[in-house]
């Protein structure tokens, strides 16, 4: 069998372009297609990003890929009380996601991977029961094949060639947030991350405020895809509007009611638990594709970048022994679930608890803990700040018990 | 079925992410509603961050949809 490439890859986001830098720069023959005009565009993220995966791989950002940086955090209590967090988990950038993309793919081709943009993946291929490649179609034009002895999906929330790999790609509401997001100017930020929790705020959610250069911010909220109503206008925590929730928000925040706003989105993102499996005979899905993405703040760019150069490790592998079969490609899965799954799995079963508390308990808890403890939390080491607040407020064990087993 | 406001979806796909028989894909640069798989979840509508989804129950067929309107309104 003749083979056009070694791998395709579905996406040009961080997940794919990273996965791709690495494969290309293993000698690989790598296609990686996109469906958009513009590697980058259109933007849908709050941009904020931590320096612990860039630096792992040896990256260095451009100042164009950069907004601003970021110092630190300020998390706010439904009652207002707020917490400053300043540590190296909060410590990184808000990017111009745009550029970092693009600026992510470029690396991916100067390690010799092969780019198409505006360009869809249609169909899988598939030859005596096992993925084969692509059917892509450029600017609509008619479909191709393109053959490959291993297809990996990075295509993000979208997923539909991963669907038809036969992979549950499919989110519950409960597992996901719908999101909605200015750009706004001026607002004269620290350099911080401002996180605003609350059940009227934003029902499982948050408010947030990134800043960005000449005195710009991303203004975004994130609900429950449970607490989401259609009907327009709705406030309440049992079904609400995303957007007429932030615009609550904006109206009642003294230094962002009189800002412009330069640009406006939403989308919906995962924050649920991965997928079951990642890889099968000649398919492997990395990424938000494969749900792999923070299910406390609904980041994916440093969850797919981590992801990308696992699953890379085990397709260089594969590659030397001619061996993309399921067993071949496992390794990526089984590492995966002991490290990064691992850590998901703590932040999903924080997510989790945290949904239950009501405003009060929030204000309790954000009174009661300093932010060494919301880092332990963060790293999943939940005793001592669960201790903490228990002793305060013992009604809670009920609900923060499970971070303890 | 559902309708979509085309001129305002902001092409997000998280219809698509939510529908659990895939009677919502993107298609080019648009979404496309496929009415015979559409099982009338409303999910797609709940979840669209940009309201341009509205949910139809029991209506299998655009034409019936247009009847409807014009005969209710």
């Amino acid at each position: 069998m003749k083979y056009d490439h070694d791998v395709i890859v579905i996406g040009g986001g961080p997940a794919g372009s990273t996965f791709a830098r690495y494969c290309a720069g293993a000698g690989m023959d790598v296609l990686v297609v996109d469906k958009r005009r513009e590697i980058g565009v259109p933007v849908r993220c709050g941009e904020g990003l931590g320096t612990r995966e860039v630096l792992a791989q040896n990256l260095e950002l451009p100042k164009r890929c950069i907004s601003t940086h970021v110092v630190g955090a300020r998390v706010v209590a439904p009652n207002g009380k707020e917490i400053i967090w300043k540590d190296q988990e909060t410590t990184g950038w808000v990017l111009e996601r745009k550029m970092f993309d693009k600026w992510l793919c470029e690396l991916a081709v100067d390690k010799g991977a092969k780019v198409h943009t505006y360009t869809r993946a249609t169909e899988l291929i598939i030859e005596n029961g096992k993925p084969a490649g692509v059917k892509i179609s450029h600017g609509g034009q008619d479909p191709y094949d393109v053959r490959a002895p291993l297809v990996v999906s990075a295509e993000g929330m979208e997923s539909m060639i991963a669907r038809a790999a036969g992979f549950r790609t499919v989110h519950s509401l409960y597992d996901v947030d719908t999101c909605y997001q200015y750009e706004m100017k001026p607002y004269d930020h620290e350099n911080l991350l401002e996180l605003y929790f609350g059940n009227s705020i934003a029902p499982r959610g948050y408010v947030w405020i990134f800043p960005k250069s000449d005195r710009k911010a991303n203004v975004g909220i994130g609900i429950g895809g449970n607490h989401v109503n259609a009907k327009k206008g709705a406030t309440g925590v049992d079904g609400a509007d995303p957007k007429v929730l932030l615009d609550r928000f904006i109206a009642s925040h003294p230094k962002l009611k009189d800002a412009s706003t330069l640009l406006e989105f939403g989308g919906v993102i995962s924050v649920g638990a991965p997928m079951d499996e990642f890889v099968k005979d000649n398919f492997m899905v990395i990424g938000t594709a494969a749900k792999q993405v923070d299910p406390v703040h609904g980041g994916g760019m440093a969850v797919a970048m981590e992801t990308a150069a696992l699953a890379a490790a085990t397709v260089i592998d594969a590659h030397k022994r001619k061996d993309f079969s399921k067993a071949a490609l496992s390794p990526y899965e089984t590492k995966w679930k002991a490290t990064l799954g691992k850590k998901m799995a703590k932040r999903l079963m924080l997510r989790k608890a945290i949904e239950k508390l009501n405003d009060d308990d929030l204000d309790y808890i954000f009174n009661t803990i300093t932010y060494k403890e919301l880092n332990e939390t963060m790293d999943g080491k939940f005793a001592g700040p669960v201790a903490k607040v228990v002793a305060g407020r013992p009604q809670l064990l009920k609900v923060l018990s499970v971070l303890l087993s | 079925m559902i309708t979509i406001e085309h001129a305002g979806c902001i092409f997000c796909v998280g219809c698509s992410s939510v529908c659990p028989v895939n009677a919502i894909e993107a298609v080019g640069t648009r979404m496309k509603h496929y009415p015979e798989r559409c099982i009338d979840c409303g999910l797609c509508a709940k979840v669209c961050p940009a309201n341009v989804i509205t949910l139809h129950k029991g209506v299998k067929d655009p034409g019936q949809l247009k009847a409807s309107k014009g005969a209710g309104k």
